[in-house]
């Protein structure tokens, strides 16, 4: 199937896309930085033209159906989906820095998902519906901006340690990281993104199984994960504002709120039992 | 009054005090949000809503025992999970209470007049002397923000004839607030009032059946106030195998007429008076089959047709037989699939009745069983059914409410912000004048500061 081979392609791109990033960390040359950028760009329109070719070949095949169903597409779209909301952020905030810390993840994930079945199957009848598309894209835009923003807390922690050490190398890599505060706010915006988009996605995933399955909520472990996912951002959000809980300790929620989303994505489904169908195949 | 009587007094509102600082604090607000995250996870190890008795297959009788009393087997209506939803909900209240004064002021207060005291509050400020009359600058001023700031402005002439300009933005935007907090307390009570006044069961109907009551997941029986019919079930597969599409044509009959048909599918319910039928699964069960006695030597000894469930004498042999059990796709001891195959209970006239398989596509197959006759079947009618989810459940539209306020309320609550802005001009001298731009946002104050800081680069440009 040409669809693979354009994901190979584009998995191949991501990896030098992050060894560009690291490079550019290590050397800091401004043109190691802009050859990065447009490098993880690159792997990003190669990867959203293989989506669509999957898209069409499924077409092709009799089936027809949006490449978001079993675990391959949804990790595919997760790769998809850290990148673009990592290059808008490195526009936006211009801190081509962060990509050594975010870029990994979008190779490391499609490398992960040519490891699953790549196979195009019929969609059975319960999956049938366009609240699929829905839910499906409003949880993954979630997902990665939980994943970007995962990556910019760690960030923070490092940093903050620096700023308390002040004497110890300046000048060096820490001084070429943008300031703490920065960071949060960046992380913070990342979750700002994410957090509603998560809610949606519940909300959406809720009428969906209403329509379905005739319950809006039935405590199995997918749903039962979301709401902890969504019970720790909401308690991020929260400690943001509260004296004492900034800073650090909000740092920790949204690594800890990361952690979880990765349980609710792939542990559910690989270690629990549920009605989430798509990480068993 | 004596002296303890009035301490008394004292150390009673304190503590009341004290208990309300602690129900509306934000702090308890983040505790209860974490404890819940943490505690929800023991419900996706342990499988919740088993019979008891499948428990003991998995765990110690111990481990059961103490799981059982802690409520674990079903956690998430245990009175420890339950308690803490509610504190949740006594904290949503409390701090909406607590806020709501504070929130309204802001939405109501409005200063139109930038003067000296004022402007000392406000975080981005600028001032900008000109050599133009005020007039103009303030025609000036008015084109450049007027095109960002869309809305009626106020303009405030003070006594010292400072002319004031006012813009804002977003001013309901404080008032997302109202919407996240309260709508997590409708979403809360939709799910009390569907587990109070709603039911869910589960029905399989055959085709040509009609269903009048049913059993519901908590074990009682609802007769409905109409009737539904199965007119037909169908089932479209791929060639992989797997069910394409399953469909059945229901009526609603009320009082002996059909108010409704609709053919339901997975995702495309029936709702009638509130209560919803959804596509959930289907099978097939016999309805009659023929069974015959035949001779080891092949020739026919018996015959009967036996109705599902009834047990039916067979002409020239002692025995009664009786269907009780159907598969669609018998597997045989070595994988094969040996296609439909009747389970018959065999009654001989003393002694135990024996249960057998009969295999439609291999008569044979009983004669394996040894005697001077075998039984083989012939002819099995099916019956398709239809497996219909039933549900009704009244707080569904508060849940769906609450959702769409917690949506609008969090889109507005991250990425629109009350912002103001104050534009003030005093003449100065004969044909000078100086002009003072200040702003405030609620939100998002970076962006507003470079929205503010483009507009000051504007006002500088004015020269004539």
């Amino acid at each position: 199937m040409s669809n693979s081979l354009l994901f190979n392609a584009c998995t191949l791109v991501y990896f030098l896309a992050m060894v560009l990033y690291i490079a550019y960390v290590s050397f800091r040359t401004q043109r190691v930085g802009r050859l990065a950028s447009w490098t993880l760009f690159a792997g990003f329109v190669i990867e959203t033209a293989a989506l669509g070719l999957r898209w069409y070949e499924s077409y092709e095949m009799g089936i027809g159906r949006i490449p978001l169903t079993n675990l391959y597409e949804s990790l595919v779209f997760f790769a998809w989906t850290v990148a673009i909301i990592y290059i808008l952020l490195e526009r936006k905030f211009r801190l081509r820095i962060m990509g050594a810390f975010v870029s990994p993840f979008p190779f490391i994930i499609m490398a992960y998902a040519s490891l699953t079945s790549k196979e195009i199957r019929p969609l059975i009848p319960a999956l049938q519906s366009n609240w699929l598309t829905y839910h499906v894209i409003t949880c993954f835009i979630g997902y990665a901006a939980f994943a970007v923003s995962f990556g910019l807390s760690i960030l923070y922690l490092m940093k903050v340690r620096s700023e308390q050490n002040p004497g110890r190398n300046p000048g060096g890599f820490w001084g070429f990281i943008p300031d703490s505060v920065t960071l949060d706010e960046v992380s913070y915006k990342t979750i700002a993104i994410g957090f509603p988009l998560l809610t949606i996605g519940i909300v959406t995933g809720a009428f969906w199984a209403n329509v379905a399955w005739g319950s809006y909520w039935s405590w199995d472990p997918k749903e039962t994960w979301s709401l902890i996912v969504w019970f720790i951002y909401a308690a991020y959000l929260h400690a943001r504002i509260t004296r004492g809980w900034m800073g650090k300790k909000a740092a920790v929620l949204s690594i800890v709120g990361f952690a979880a989303t990765l349980f609710c994505y792939l542990g559910v489904n690989l270690i629990l039992a549920g009605l989430h169908s798509y990480g068993s195949s | 009054m004596s002296v303890t009587e009035e301490t008394g007094k004292k150390t009673k509102r304190s503590l009341t005090r004290t208990l309300w600082a602690f129900l509306s604090s934000l702090k308890l607000l983040v505790v209860l949000l974490l404890l819940l995250a943490a505690l929800s996870i023991a419900g996706t190890i342990i499988e919740q809503g088993l019979p008891l008795q499948q428990y003991y297959r998995y765990y110690k009788p111990l481990t059961v025992e103490i799981f059982n009393r802690l409520g674990l087997f079903d956690m998430y209506h245990s009175w420890w999970f339950v308690s803490c939803l509610v504190l949740l909900a006594v904290n949503l209240i409390a701090c909406t209470i607590s806020r709501y004064k504070g929130i309204l002021a802001g939405v109501k207060k409005k200063t139109l007049v930038l003067d000296e005291h004022f402007l000392r509050s406000l975080p981005f400020k600028e001032t900008i002397c000109y050599d133009l009359p005020p007039e103009k600058i303030r025609d000036a001023a008015l084109g450049i923000v007027s095109r960002r700031f869309t809305g009626k402005h106020t303009e405030t002439v003070t006594a010292d004839g400072t002319r004031h300009l006012f813009f804002e933005k977003a001013r309901y935007s404080r008032l997302s607030f109202f919407l996240t907090h309260l709508s997590i307390l409708i979403i809360f009570l939709g799910g009390i009032i569907g587990s109070f006044f709603g039911y869910r069961g589960y029905v399989n109907l055959l085709e040509g059946d009609t269903l009048q009551r049913l059993q519901t997941r908590s074990g009682k029986i609802r007769a409905l106030d109409f009737q539904v019919k199965c007119n037909a079930f169908d089932v479209e597969f791929y060639n992989t195998g797997e069910p394409k599409d399953y469909r059945s044509d229901l009526s609603v009959i009320k009082d002996g007429r059909e108010v409704i048909r609709k053919t339901i599918r997975v995702n495309d319910p029936l709702t009638f008076e509130g209560i919803t039928f959804f596509q959930s699964s289907y099978g097939a069960l016999p309805e009659k089959a023929t069974i015959e006695a035949i001779n080891n030597d092949g020739s026919l000894r018996g015959t009967a047709i036996a109705f599902f469930g009834e047990r039916t004498a067979v002409s020239g042999i002692p025995d009664a037989v009786e269907p009780a059990d159907y598969q669609e796709h018998f597997v045989l001891p070595n994988g094969m699939d040996a296609g439909p195959a009747l389970g018959v209970n065999i009654y001989p006239p003393e002694g135990r009745a024996r249960g057998v398989w009969l295999l439609q596509n291999y008569p044979r197959y009983d004669r394996m069983r040894g005697g001077d006759y075998f039984f083989r079947v012939k002819n099995i009618v099916v019956r398709e059914y239809t497996g219909l989810q039933v549900s009704k459940d009244p707080g569904e539209f508060l849940v769906w409410t609450g959702s769409i306020m917690l949506i609008l309320g969090i889109m507005m609550a991250f990425f629109i912000s009350h912002r103001q802005l104050w534009v003030s001009i005093k003449a100065t001298a004969e044909g000078k004048s100086e002009l003072t731009i200040a702003g405030k946002a609620n939100r998002n104050r970076d962006t507003y500061k470079r929205e503010i800081d483009a507009i000051i680069r504007l006002m500088k440009e004015i020269v004539r």
